[in-house]
């Protein structure tokens, strides 16, 4: 096949993946303001949308599922775009928000700030998880990163280490300020439900500039995944593309982070299942990274309002028990691959 | 006198100072010299009810559970050859606390005798991946320790979200997400007792097993030994003390992969030390771990888990970090 054949083959791939995306998150938004504990009908879901709300029902849609639902589609977006980076410039398959500690770092300063400042605004709240994260990541990859073919399972168990410590230590700082632990052990294992537009209005502008940066960096993204020694040779500045890399996930992982909890394997999960259907370019795989982890985590929070009906579960749980495995999968392939 | 018997003269008596200080220590101190009378029976009564009904079976529960993990912790090393493998590092105690928390909230008639079978259920079923992963795939050490730790992973979720929905006590919640003692009573000594009576001499009594285990298959097969059969039984082991000690104390982390560690440093790796020597510094970690979480900040308690995750930890990206370098 030539080239010109492949990359226009490629180019519908693509724009039929992210057709049936589209679609599907459309499907996932509808369902996700339609159903709950509050039985809605259509027209009242309708009306709602198109902010004519008045009933009670049309108020709990356009006040509370709404924004929670643009909320889970933002987390995971971000999430799951600070994954495809990090997987692009380690050339880890383990690199995750979640694995390599960037997490649990956001998690521990926020519960820190809560507890400590419990007026703190929620713009402080996400400067404070964006410290919290920086400080995770720089944490693992100082203590966990080798230059050998074993690095990725290195650098996976300094991650786990490193949020095990951290996880403590958070832990412990909820049992010494006990004011609020049920909604703090709540949003500890990730939780949307509680989103409100604050909360979107927050999310929003973060997202918006850490979308932006890993679009502009996505072509560098695919040479860097390619190896250090092809991208110094192309004439790339490798180290200064991994520092606005850096920038970029701290930016999308600590603002998700600040608000919905620290929400484990999206970022893991979807990159891969992206890079399985559309291939390395990076200028296809972050877009529909975006688009595959808002999806992800609508569902994933769907399924959650049903687990234990009518009670809300965290939904990190949901993606925790399908990424578990697939994380399983993931470090067994890699054996059989070598 | 030989070095082995100056390190166990070094570790008993530090072992009772820790006990006397464990005992003394806590929400209301009790004065030293009260001890013995109470003790004895004869003490003063509020100071009594206090040592009695809380300290002392707190005090019994760190001393099991610290040996029992560190031993886990020891037949783990040896028959995985992983010196990252622990009952916590390859995902047994998160796997038997699911398996103790589900019984626990959904069958809360069940008689309190049950949880420790349950608690091996769940660890069982984690190992038993592992072990069928590692035979077949014959993965990597390394790559062995991440997968117990996906699985771990996956049965901490589970514990989350049945704490979250279920438990409405925060030290409750803790003690099953990160291990803790609060609250334990003569009943949980009772129902460990029993198991660590019989496990602990089972495994002294096979420490030459593991020696020989440790000069590989062959040698070991050369010399008499039925090395799968072995291995089952030591694995069988590991997970019966690992099961009965997260049964009581929830997931206390990282003491089953530091005390080894640090008893293989003192008095290198022939088992018939190796094994004593780790469960007396397990007792000695989950004790001291056991008192720092009670006095740091009184009345409130954070939980022995915690505690030793933030020491063991660090410990852990140590020997990780050792680990790679050598290579």
């Amino acid at each position: 096949m030539s080239v010109i054949e492949s990359a226009s083959s490629r180019w519908n791939t693509y724009i039929v993946t992210v057709i049936i995306c589209v679609a599907l998150l459309i499907a996932g938004i509808l369902l996700s303001v339609s159903i709950g504990v509050i039985d809605v009908s259509w027209k009242e879901v309708t009306r709602a949308l198109l902010g004519k709300a008045q009933t009670k029902n049309e108020l709990v849609i356009s006040t509370i599922r709404v924004p929670r639902t643009l909320m889970a589609a933002l987390v995971g977006a971000g999430l799951a775009v600070a994954g495809a980076m990090m997987q692009a410039v380690t050339r880890n398959p383990f690199a995750s928000p979640q694995i390599l500690g960037i997490n649990s770092g956001a998690a521990l300063i926020v519960v820190l700030s809560i507890v400590l400042y419990p007026s703190m605004s929620p713009t402080s709240l996400v400067l404070a998880a964006f410290a919290g994260a920086s400080m995770g990541g720089a944490l693992v990859f100082a203590l966990g990163y080798t230059n050998d073919e074993r690095a990725p399972v290195n650098l996976a168990l300094a991650g786990i280490a490193v949020s095990m410590f951290l996880t403590a230590m958070t832990e412990g700082f909820i049992v010494l300020y006990d004011n609020q632990t049920q909604s703090i052990l709540f949003w500890l294992a990730g939780a949307v439900h509680g989103g409100t537009w604050s909360d979107v209005y927050t999310l929003m502008p973060w997202m918006g500039i850490g979308f932006f940066i890993s679009i502009l960096l996505s072509r560098n993204l695919t040479i860097l995944s390619l190896g250090d020694d092809i991208a110094k040779g192309i004439g790339l500045k490798v180290h200064r593309i991994r520092l606005f890399v850096a920038c970029a996930v701290i930016v999308l992982a600590g603002s998700a982070v600040s608000v919905a909890g620290p929400i484990g394997f999206v970022g893991l999960i979807v990159p891969h299942i992206v890079r399985y259907i559309i291939g390395v370019d990076y200028r296809f795989v972050i877009p529909l990274s975006a688009l595959f982890g808002a999806i992800l985590l609508i569902y994933a929070d769907l399924i959650s309002r049903f687990i234990a009906f009518p009670f809300e579960s965290p939904v990190g749980i949901v993606t925790a028990a399908i990424g578990a495995p697939f994380f399983l999968y993931l470090i067994l392939k890699r054996r059989r691959a070598s | 006198m030989s070095r082995v018997a100056w390190i166990y003269i070094c570790l008993l008596p530090a072992l009772i100072v820790m006990a006397i200080v464990n005992m003394t220590q806590g929400a209301v101190p009790i004065p030293i010299s009260e001890l013995i009378p109470i003790l004895a029976g004869k003490g003063d009564s509020h100071f009594e009810y206090i040592l009695m009904n809380y300290r002392l079976p707190r005090l019994l529960l760190a001393v099991m559970v610290g040996g029992g993990l560190a031993l886990a912790g020891v037949i783990l090393q040896n028959i995985i050859r992983n010196p990252l493998a622990s009952p916590d590092v390859i995902g047994l105690s998160k796997g038997s606390g699911l398996a103790a928390v589900i019984v626990i909230v959904l069958l809360p008639n069940a008689p309190a005798g049950m949880i420790p079978w349950a608690a091996f259920l769940g660890a069982s079923s984690v190992g038993m991946l592992l072990f069928i992963i590692s035979l077949k795939l014959h993965v990597r050490p390394a790559a062995l320790a991440l997968s117990g730790m996906a699985l771990g992973t996956a049965a901490g979720a589970g514990i989350q979200y049945i704490t979250v929905k279920h438990m409405d006590d925060a030290n409750t919640a803790l003690l099953w997400l990160a291990g803790s003692l609060w609250g334990r009573t003569w009943e949980h000594v009772l129902m460990l007792l029993p198991w660590i009576a019989v496990l602990v001499p089972t495994i002294l009594f096979m420490s030459r097993h593991m020696d020989l285990l440790n000069l590989g298959d062959d040698i070991a097969e050369g010399l008499g030994i039925p090395v799968t059969k072995t291995r089952v039984i030591l694995l069988g082991i590991a997970v019966c003390l690992t099961g009965a000690s997260v049964a009581v104390s929830g997931t206390i982390g990282f003491v089953g992969l530091v005390a080894p560690h640090m008893a293989r440093r003192i008095v290198g790796s022939l088992h018939r030390q190796l094994l004593p020597i780790s469960a007396m510094l397990g007792a000695l970690l989950v004790m001291t771990a056991d008192m720092i979480g009670r006095v740091v900040i009184v009345p409130r308690e954070i939980p022995v888990g915690i505690v030793t995750a933030i020491i063991g930890a660090p410990y852990f990206l140590y020997l990780l970090r050792r680990s790679i370098k050598n290579k």
